[in-house]
């Protein structure tokens, strides 16, 4: 059993981390978000200078061929920089699809996304939540490359500024299919909006869009795309609870009421006890399944696990958090309530901790 | 990162599930399907603790100069995964666990060549004389007192929660040698080699579960050799301190939680549900199972992650959010355990409880021992310093991130 990261993988997490320290404070971060555009042109080359967008696909495909383990090992900053670029949906799932896929047009935009100069994005989500494919809705009629998509997708990260989307949708045969379909599709309908946790999105309805079949039986192919995706998202979020627990503790610390530190109040120190109880647990199974997908070995149960306890452990997080900074924590101008929302947003996706833990029980 | 073990270490695995699968008595096997409590029965505990000793396996975590295995993290942790596969007794962490460990770090050469073959053969059995009636998370406060006379001590004063004391032949205890100063100084940690010195009376207290596993110990004018004591005269707060560390260390606990819960699937499934099918069918069932075996998942995470050295371990409150998270799961899961057995647990079935009784239980093997094992863990927040206490020091160590 070894967990700790190899010499190369600190190496690239000391880089994106003195990046990001450099170039991506909360404040830069809020002009960004409340700016006309959708996140940072300028990091997203930055990510692609660094090697981050091609790192998780094989070398064949014009990737890097990094592991799940070396996206684990920076992504931790990504969280705790609330990062807007769409790095999980855009390269773990959008990308990860493209990999999978034989169709011929497929490689040409994964070089494209790896490279920087296309942005793809991933229509998965539909409805009050997709916890497992099995639940998608949205219909493709036909075959090859005369497919038409109807259907509705609600959360499409970065899909207004996508230059194509992948969509998962239900086949003739009901299999899950990946469908790849243009910007300018006619009957693709797209209505933009920003998530409450500053990510650019949009709702997207397909009314007989014509798409190109990357996969039409993507079963095995999205549970590795989705667990490796969940595995991202899982260590952004870790990386935001460690933020939330020291600024947190920082605050208790400083913060007087009564005349002293609120931290010498039981009930705070408690509080503030259990959220380092949680993030320790939401850090140990991050580290553990890590290790297992990496050596191929996640079980669809350790999935849900690791799924489950980020969802509710992060939200555990983030309401201690409010509660102790009291009516600052509850305000938009302190990071305390952005790192929230983002842990929402990491729970609510791909199925939520309710659903997951359930997952677990059912076993 | 990878989380295989090596072949050779699969290999021990079939080695130790082979000893477990062979070695133990049907008493043994008895005592390790009735036990509900952190403290096995007694008799079977200590046969099982000698045949592990003629094996060689009775104290894996000791130097093998004193007669550990010399074994490493992983076989240790393997170790401890076999056991309670194989749903044996635990050997009594009082001895072995604690006062062994701390002569090997702190007793003179005499005490160690004087009592460490006695616990490793299993021959004594030690109890722990720390709480008094007034003095339970404020340990330091205590008040059991010994005079000075001669090359002896004069104890006077009570302890209390001295787990098995009408078991054991020894006694490891703290007593207040001096009032000066701050009341952690003046403490004095004291072995005695008997218990039945005159004027010493071991009184069981019956719990909440209908068995006699506490005891108070009463001390009046009882003489015993100052040559028992562990360090200086009145440093007994550091010694004590330094066993504490043992109390808490960091074991595999998750194995035993993940076989409960095992169990507690297993009577769901018998269990018809009042909507329809069986409550292993139900909805609420598969929520509240499932939550408490993730959060049994991330504690076996960071015994693995111990295991192998992460530096999530090496949090100096590592051990608190350890005894905190596994005291806790063992509620949640015993909890649901005496919720499944429904009107089934509310039968007092202490005889047909005991090993070798032979009594027939009312219901299932698992219903005679869900309400005892629920109604023993609440001492689990309560004993090896409460959860509010270890919270206390969890909170202390926040700033550091």
């Amino acid at each position: 059993m070894e967990f700790a990261f190899s010499q190369e993988q600190d190496m690239l997490r000391e880089s994106v981390a003195r990046f990001l320290e450099k170039n991506y404070d909360f404040d830069t971060r809020q002009a960004l978000v409340r700016s006309d555009t959708a996140w940072s042109e300028d990091v997203w080359s930055q990510f692609a200078e660094l090697g981050l967008l091609a790192l998780p696909f094989s070398e064949d495909k014009g990737g890097l061929g990094g592991s799940i383990a070396d996206c684990v090992a920076f992504a931790g900053h990504f969280g705790k920089h609330l990062v807007i670029e769409p790095y999980a949906h855009s390269i773990m799932l959008a990308g990860a699809a493209l990999e999978a896929s034989d169709h011929e047009g497929a490689t040409a935009w994964l070089e494209k996304l790896a490279s920087g100069e296309a942005i793809v994005a991933f229509a998965y989500e539909e409805g009050a939540g997709t916890s497992t494919p099995e639940m998608i809705q949205t219909r493709a009629s036909g075959s090859g490359n005369a497919v038409t998509l109807r259907g509705e997708k609600r959360l499409v990260i970065a899909g207004a500024q996508a230059d194509a989307v992948i969509v998962a949708a239900r086949t003739d045969d009901q299999t899950i299919g990946l469908f790849l379909v243009a910007k300018d599709a006619p009957g693709l309908g797209i209505r933009s909006y920003t998530t409450i946790d500053g990510q650019s999105a949009a709702k997207m309805t397909f009314n007989d869009t014509p798409a190109q079949t990357l996969m039409r039986d993507a079963g095995e192919a999205l549970d590795t795309i989705l667990t490796n995706a969940i595995i991202v998202q899982s260590a952004e979020a870790v990386g935001a609870m460690e933020a939330l627990l020291a600024t947190t503790a920082e605050y208790a610390m400083t913060r007087k009421q009564f005349g002293k530190p609120i931290m010498m109040f039981q009930s705070v120190a408690h509080r503030l006890s259990d959220m380092k109880i949680a993030y320790t647990k939401a850090l140990s199974t991050l580290t553990y399944t890590t290790a297992l997908a990496n050596s191929g070995g996640a079980s669809a149960r350790d999935v849900a696990v690791l799924k489950g306890q980020i969802g509710k452990l992060g939200r555990e997080i983030g309401e201690a958090a409010i509660q102790t900074h009291g009516g600052v924590g509850m305000t938009d101008e302190l990071n305390v309530s952005h790192y929230h929302k983002r842990l929402l947003a990491y729970d609510a996706q791909l199925g939520d901790h309710a659903y997951h833990l359930r997952v677990v029980g059912r076993a | 990162m990878n989380v295989e073990f090596s072949p050779e270490l699969e290999a021990f695995r079939a080695e130790v599930a082979d000893f477990f699968a062979t070695a133990p008595t049907p008493a043994i096997r008895e005592a390790g399907a009735k036990t509900t409590s952190v403290f096995a029965p007694f008799d079977q505990c200590m046969a099982w603790h000698k045949i592990l000793y003629k094996k060689g396996w009775a104290a894996p975590h000791w130097p093998v100069e004193y007669g550990g295995t010399g074994w490493s993290v992983e076989q240790r942790f393997i170790f401890a995964e076999e056991y309670r596969k194989a749903d044996l007794p635990p050997l009594l962490p009082q001895s072995l666990g604690m006062v062994g460990p701390l002569l090997i770090d702190l007793g003179t050469e005499e005490q160690k060549a004087k009592y460490l073959p006695g616990i490793i053969q299993g021959d004594d059995f030690w109890a722990q004389g720390y709480s008094e009636p007034n003095s339970g998370s404020d340990l330091a406060s205590l008040s059991c007192r010994a005079e000075a006379d001669g090359d002896d001590y004069i104890i006077n004063g009570s302890k209390i929660w001295t787990t098995y004391a009408h078991h054991a032949n020894r006694m490891f205890m703290l007593v207040r040698t001096s009032n000066e100063g701050k009341k952690q100084q003046g403490i004095t940690f004291l072995l005695l080699d008997r218990m039945d010195y005159p004027g010493m009376d071991v009184r069981p207290i019956y719990g909440l579960d209908g068995f006699p596993e506490q005891c108070e110990v009463f001390f009046d004018n009882v003489r015993v050799p100052q040559s028992g004591c562990v360090g200086e005269e009145n440093d007994g707060w550091t010694v004590a301190k330094h066993l504490l560390k043992h109390e808490r260390g960091g074991s595999a606990a998750s194995p035993t939680l993940m076989r409960y819960c095992e169990r507690a699937r297993g009577a769901a499934a018998q269990t018809p549900s009042p909507f329809g099918g069986t409550l292993a069918d139900d909805p609420v069932f598969q929520s509240e199972v499932g939550a408490i075996e993730a959060n049994i998942a991330s504690l076996s995470h960071m015994e693995k992650l111990a295991i192998a050295g992460h530096p999530v371990a090496r949090d100096p409150s590592f051990p608190s959010m350890n005894k905190t998270i596994n005291s806790e799961a063992l509620q949640d899961i015993s909890t649901l355990m005496a919720r499944l057995s429904g009107v089934d647990g509310l039968a007092r079935q202490v005889e047909a409880l005991r090993v070798g009784s032979n009594v027939e239980p009312l219901g299932s093997e698992f219903d005679l021992i869900a309400m005892p094992l629920y109604l023993n863990s609440r001492a689990a927040s309560i004993y090896a310093g409460s959860n509010e206490v270890q919270r206390d020091l969890i909170a202390r160590t926040v700033a550091m991130h």
